[in-house]
C-alpha cells in the first residue's frame, strides 16, 4: 500500500500527528500475533531484562522490517518480541525513551528531520553523520543500503528523446511537465526545488491520487517525469527510467534502525541488526512489499524467508 | 484557522487555470455534457420501453446494477483502458445518470393516463402520434425530474475529475487533502454544494412550470391539439 506509506512518511515529514493513517489493509498484522517472533516467556510487550521489544508503524514495509530484526535477534539467541502498528513517530519515539519498545525501523532523512527540523544535511553522508547528536539519548546502528525515498522517473523513450538521464539533464527540456501528488507542487523537492537546484522549469504541474492514472499518463506522453516511491513496483513494471540525482534534491531515506542505549551495548544485538541491515536491498524492500501487498503474505513469514535466502538464521 | 481563507483570497478568483472560475467551468461542464449524453440515450430508451411495456426487467436489472458500479474505480479503469482527461470522467458520470433518466421515463410515459392514450388509438393516431401528442407530454414533468435527479448525483460525483487528472471542482478537495489545506478542502466542498443547490433551483422551476401546463386544467388546449391531429 504505497499510498498509505507515502501519507505516513509524508505527515510525519510535516511533523503533524497521527492522521489519516487508519487503513493499511495490506500489512495483514494481527495484533494478536504480535509476539509471535518471541521464544517462550518472552512475549509480554514490556522490556523485561534481555528481551528486545521492536516496534514497527501501521505500514507493510515498516511491519516487515520489524519482523526482520525480531527474527534475527531470536536466531542469534537474544529474546525478542514485535509490537507492530504504532502508528506515529510521536507514539513510537516516546515508547523508545521510556523503555517500552528498544528497537524500531527508521528513515535516515524524516528521522533527522523529526529531531531537528532546520537540518542542513543533504547527502546520505550528511545525514547519517548529523544523526547520533540530533537523537539525543537514542542510538543508530548502521544504514542500509535501501532505501525508500521519491524519485523522478520517465519512460525509456522519453529518456532517449531528449537525453535525459538525470535530474541534471532537465534544465534543457522545453515545456517541462511534471507529476507527483498534490503535495509535491509545493514541497521543496518539487517544481521550486527543481528550478532552484537544477535550473530546470517546470511548465506544468499535474496532480496525481492514483499510480495507474500516473503511469498511464507517462505512457501516453500526457508528462514528461512524475515523482515514485523507489519502493514501489511500478517503476520496474513498467521499465521506467529512475532519474539520478546528483545533487541530492531529494533527502536520502535509507533504511536504520533506531534503538536504546541498552540495545546499542549488547553487542550480540548490534551484529545481529547490523548483519541485516548489510544485507538489506532496495529491491529486496520492493519484493518483500510486493509479497504482503499483492501476494497477501504474512508480514511474519515474508520476514522468516528473506533471512533464511540470506543465511542469517 | 479561517476556513474561509481560501475563499477570501483574490488570488483564486482570477481567470487564471486552476482558479476558483476555471474548476467550477470545468465542474459545470463534466455535468452538462455528461448528463446531455446519458438525456441522449436513456429518454428515447425510456420511450421505447415505457411504451411497448416490454423490457421493464432488463431496465430494472442495468440501472440497479449501473448503480452499484463504485465510480472511483470505474474512473481508474477508464484511464487505463483510454487515456486521462474529459473523455472517461465524461463516460462515467453518463453511466451514473444514466439510470434516474431512463427509469423516470420509462415510468412516466408507461404511466400516462391511459384513458388519454385508448381515445388518441381510437382516434386512428399513429403509434408516433401516440407517443409525440400524448405520451411524451404526460411523461415530460416526471422525466425532467429524472434529469434533475440525475444532474444533482453527477455534481456531487463529478470530483471524481480530480482522479482521471481532468480537474474539477474535486481538485480543491483532493489537493487540499493531500497538502492540510483544510480551506482549501472547504472551499472545494462548499462550492460543489452551492453548485448543487443552484442547478436543482433552476431545475426544480422548470419542472414545476411544466407540471403547471400538463395539468387537467389544461383540458382545452389537448382537446385543441387532438381535433388538429384527427
Amino acid at each position: 500500500m504505497n499510498f498509505d506509506r507515502r501519507r505516513f512518511l509524508g505527515v510525519m515529514a510535516a511533523g503533524a500527528g497521527a492522521l489519516t493513517l487508519g487503513a493499511c489493509g495490506g500489512s495483514n498484522s494481527d495484533p494478536l500475533a504480535g509476539g509471535s517472533a518471541s521464544p517462550a516467556g518472552g512475549s509480554s510487550g514490556s522490556a523485561a531484562a534481555g528481551s528486545i521489544v521492536v516496534g514497527s508503524g501501521n505500514f507493510t514495509e515498516s511491519a516487515i522490517l520489524g519482523q526482520i530484526y525480531s527474527q534475527a535477534l531470536v536466531a542469534k539467541g537474544v529474546q525478542s518480541s514485535v509490537k507492530a502498528n504504532l502508528n506515529s513517530r510521536e507514539v513510537y519515539i516516546k515508547a523508545l525513551q521510556d523503555g517500552s519498545v528498544s528497537a524500531f525501523p527508521e528513515y535516515t532523512g524524516n528521522l533527522l528531520l523529526y529531531f531537528d527540523k532546520n537540518a542542513t544535511a543533504k547527502t546520505s553522508e550528511e545525514v547519517i553523520a548529523a544523526l547520533p547528536k540530533a537523537i539525543g539519548s537514542l542510538k543508530v546502528l548502521d544504514a542500509s543500503q535501501a532505501v525508500d525515498q521519491d524519485v523522478y522517473c520517465c519512460t525509456q523513450e522519453w529518456s532517449q528523446k531528449n537525453g535525459v538521464t538525470s535530474l541534471a539533464d532537465l534544465s534543457k527540456v522545453q515545456n517541462l511537465s511534471v507529476g507527483g501528488p498534490p503535495e509535491l507542487q509545493q514541497r521543496d523537492y518539487g517544481p521550486p526545488g527543481l528550478k532552484s537546484v537544477y535550473g530546470a522549469t517546470t511548465a506544468s504541474f499535474k496532480a496525481y491520487s492514483s499510480t495507474a492514472v500516473k503511469v498511464k499518463d507517462l505512457q501516453d506522453g500526457k508528462v514528461d517525469i512524475a515523482d515514485f516511491f523507489t519502493t514501489e513496483s511500478a517503476i520496474a513494471d513498467n521499465n521506467l527510467v529512475k532519474l539520478a540525482d546528483p545533487k541530492t534534491l531529494i533527502l536520502p531515506q535509507q533504511v536504520i534502525p533506531l534503538v536504546s542505549s541498552a540495545v546499542a551495548s549488547n553487542s550480540t544485538a548490534t551484529a545481529a541488526l547490523n548483519a541485516v541491515q548489510k544485507a538489506l536491498t532496495t529491491d529486496d524492500l520492493l519484493a518483500l512489499n510486493k509479497k504482503v501487498d499483492s501476494d497477501r503474505q504474512d508480514p511474519a513469514d515474508v520476514a522468516k524467508a528473506w533471512l533464511q535466502s540470506k543465511q542469517l538464521v | 484557522m479561517n476556513l474561509f481563507s481560501f475563499l477570501e483570497n483574490a488570488q483564486n478568483w482570477t481567470t487564471a487555470s486552476g482558479a476558483i472560475p476555471y474548476r467550477l467551468g470545468e465542474h459545470l461542464f463534466y455535468t452538462v455534457v455528461s448528463v446531455a449524453i446519458a438525456a441522449v440515450i436513456g429518454i428515447p430508451l425510456g420511450i421505447l420501453v415505457g411504451h411497448t411495456g416490454r423490457g421493464n426487467f432488463v431496465i430494472i436489472g442495468f440501472t440497479n446494477a449501473a448503480r452499484a458500479i463504485p465510480t472511483l474505480g470505474f474512473v481508474i479503469l477508464m484511464v487505463l483502458l483510454l487515456s486521462s482527461g474529459a473523455v472517461p470522467v465524461l463516460i462515467v458520470l453518463a453511466v451514473l445518470a444514466l439510470p434516474p433518466i431512463l427509469t423516470a421515463t420509462a415510468a412516466g410515459v408507461a404511466g400516462a393516463d391511459s384513458n388519454a392514450v385508448h381515445a388518441a388509438r381510437a382516434l386512428g393516431m399513429t403509434p408516433g402520434q401516440v407517443i409525440s401528442k400524448v405520451e411524451w407530454p404526460l411523461a415530460l414533468p416526471l422525466v425532467l425530474s429524472g434529469v434533475r435527479s440525475a444532474t444533482l448525483q453527477v455534481v456531487a460525483t463529478a470530483t471524481v475529475a480530480a482522479y482521471a487528472s481532468a480537474g474539477g471542482l474535486g481538485r480543491f478537495i483532493v489537493d487540499g487533502l493531500a497538502s492540510q489545506d483544510y480551506p482549501q478542502m472547504f472551499a472545494g466542498a462548499l462550492l460543489v454544494a452551492l453548485l448543487a443547490i443552484v442547478l436543482d433551483i433552476l431545475l426544480g422551476a422548470v419542472v414545476a412550470g411544466l407540471r403547471r401546463r400538463a395539468r387537467p386544467t389544461s383540458d382545452r388546449r389537448v382537446a385543441v391539439e387532438v381535433s388538429a391531429a384527427a
